[in-house]
């Protein structure tokens, strides 16, 4: 279980989270939504500190991390516990899709090269890229990056995987392979999924709880036939009627 | 001895000049590698924004690209060595300053010099590395030093290999500087020879094909450790 109280962050002047509480049960899949600038990718990073918010807590199961007071050593501890997709797939460019997976597996996890190396092939299976394993990252598209970065974040076996965006970059044509391989593993691994996106498809048909955000709040939040079936908020119905029309995917 | 150029006396020179090679060589390589350890610790101090060092660090930037590359060199043979008899005497240690060789000096003021160009240069190189990298390393639990040095480290070599290459083989030729403080390498035997011989032209011919004929060699080196450090890129059109 994650828990957000009263998350609090400002860029300058520009206050993009204004007192965020809110918690996600360990083993759901709960997406954010919400239109640009609402403040739910600086949420997602809040998590595992590549954005360091202003005040508040956040606690993952007996990890509890006062966000002002916050020390090296936890902030390390959550990172471990966590893992991330980016917008960007962010693949290190240097490593091939095995040895990108393999990283954090001998790095962090400390199991041998041998070993990593065989765990790595089973995920690199499982996101459907069995054979392109001695592929650099430029040497793949952009749904092939992703699936890869989300084999890199599976093989860490983290209590939440935290997806920023995960198909915003991609061509509409490569959307689906992403979603689908996301969608199999919420179905699979038994982890705890935080998916910021605009795929209001996804949300409906994989999440157990979505989170609508605007204006560094939240605004509305329920299981998906609630939010996005019967929305109560007029924000949300407002971004709802213009959102779903063009952008549905069928996955 | 009429004719401007006595192709015997070239040959001789040449065969002479070919024995301080290694002095200029030497010099170049140890100044070279002791730049980018000093190089890259003064990257480090400037990336973790260490307090006091990284102002310093900034400090040295500065002065070690403002000065040309003699006065760095007259400082350090000039005036180290009574920095050095002062605090000998106030410590009443023994420091033997007269028995280290210019060699030394020489080395040390090099080293000042293209060391600051190698902070820029790493910075640049680290700058051109883009900043997902870096969360990508901390998102699956790598510590900052394990990022630097297998993600970021490895890609920003590439881009420093040129930008390396450049200042290696400047400085082969500021190491001729180091024969004002008496070091006798290429460029001073040369003038030695010169004073001897009376004779400008030949001499001045020969030791300028010896420098190109080094700065070909390292430029090809130096393509080969790119090459094979970008070997992550092949296919790419970077």
């Amino acid at each position: 279980m994650i828990t957000f109280k009263n998350i609090h962050k400002s860029f300058g002047d520009n206050e993009v989270l204004k007192g965020i509480n809110a918690s996600v049960p360990t083993g759901s899949v709960t997406v954010i939504l919400g239109p640009s600038g609402s403040g739910k990718t600086t949420l997602l990073r809040s998590i595992n500190f590549l954005e360091k918010a202003d005040r508040g807590e956040i606690i993952l199961d007996d990890l509890h991390i006062d966000v002002e007071k916050v020390t090296k050593q936890e902030i390390h501890e959550i990172r471990q516990r966590t893992a991330m997709v980016f917008q960007s797939y962010n693949l290190f460019k240097n490593k091939t899709a095995l040895e990108n997976i393999m990283e954090g597996l001998i790095v962090v996890k400390k199991i041998s090269k041998a070993e990593a190396k065989e765990k790595a092939i089973i995920f690199l299976e499982k996101v459907g890229l069995g054979s392109k394993g001695d592929f650099y990252a430029h040497q793949l598209s952009g749904g092939q990056q992703q699936r890869v970065g989300i084999a890199r974040a599976l093989a860490l076996n983290p209590d939440v995987i935290l997806f920023d965006e995960p198909t915003s970059a991609l061509d509409p044509e490569l959307v689906g392979e992403v979603l689908e391989v996301m969608k199999k593993i919420a179905q699979e691994v038994n982890c705890t999924m935080i998916v910021v996106t605009h795929e209001i498809g996804f949300a409906r048909e994989v999440a157990d709880h979505v989170i609508f955000m605007d204006g560094g709040v939240i605004v509305e939040e329920g299981t998906p036939e609630q939010v996005l079936g019967a929305p109560k908020n007029e924000r949300t119905k407002q971004f709802l009627a213009r959102y779903v029309s063009f952008t549905e995917y069928n996955i | 001895m009429n004719s401007i150029i006595d192709p015997y006396f070239l040959m001789e020179i040449f065969l002479k000049l070919l024995g301080y090679i290694p002095m200029t060589l030497g010099l170049a390589i140890t100044s070279m590698v002791l730049a980018s350890i000093l190089g890259l610790f003064m990257l480090i101090i400037r990336m973790k924004k260490i307090p006091v060092l990284s102002k310093l660090a900034e400090l040295y930037v500065l002065f070690g690209r403002a000065l040309p590359t003699m006065i760095i060199l007259y400082i350090v043979f000039f005036a180290l060595p009574i920095a050095l008899m002062i605090f000998a005497e106030k410590t009443g240690q023994k420091i033997e300053i007269n028995q280290v060789p210019a060699v030394v000096f020489a080395v040390i003021g090099l080293t000042i010099h293209t060391g600051a160009y190698l902070t820029e240069v790493f910075r640049a190189a680290v700058q051109s590395v883009d900043k997902g990298q870096m969360e990508a390393a901390y998102s699956i639990g790598m510590t900052w030093w394990q990022g630097f040095y297998r993600i970021i480290f490895r890609q920003a070599s590439v881009f420093a290999m040129p930008l390396m290459a450049n200042q290696f083989l400047n400085l082969i030729k500021s190491t001729s500087i180091a024969f004002m403080i008496t070091v006798m390498e290429l460029f001073g035997a040369a003038n030695v020879i010169c004073a001897d011989n009376n004779r400008y032209l030949e001499v001045y011919i020969v030791v300028a094909f010896i420098y190109w004929g080094m700065s070909v060699l390292f430029e090809k080196l130096f393509l080969v450790a790119e090459h094979k450090l970008a070997v992550f890129k092949k296919g790419s059109n970077l």
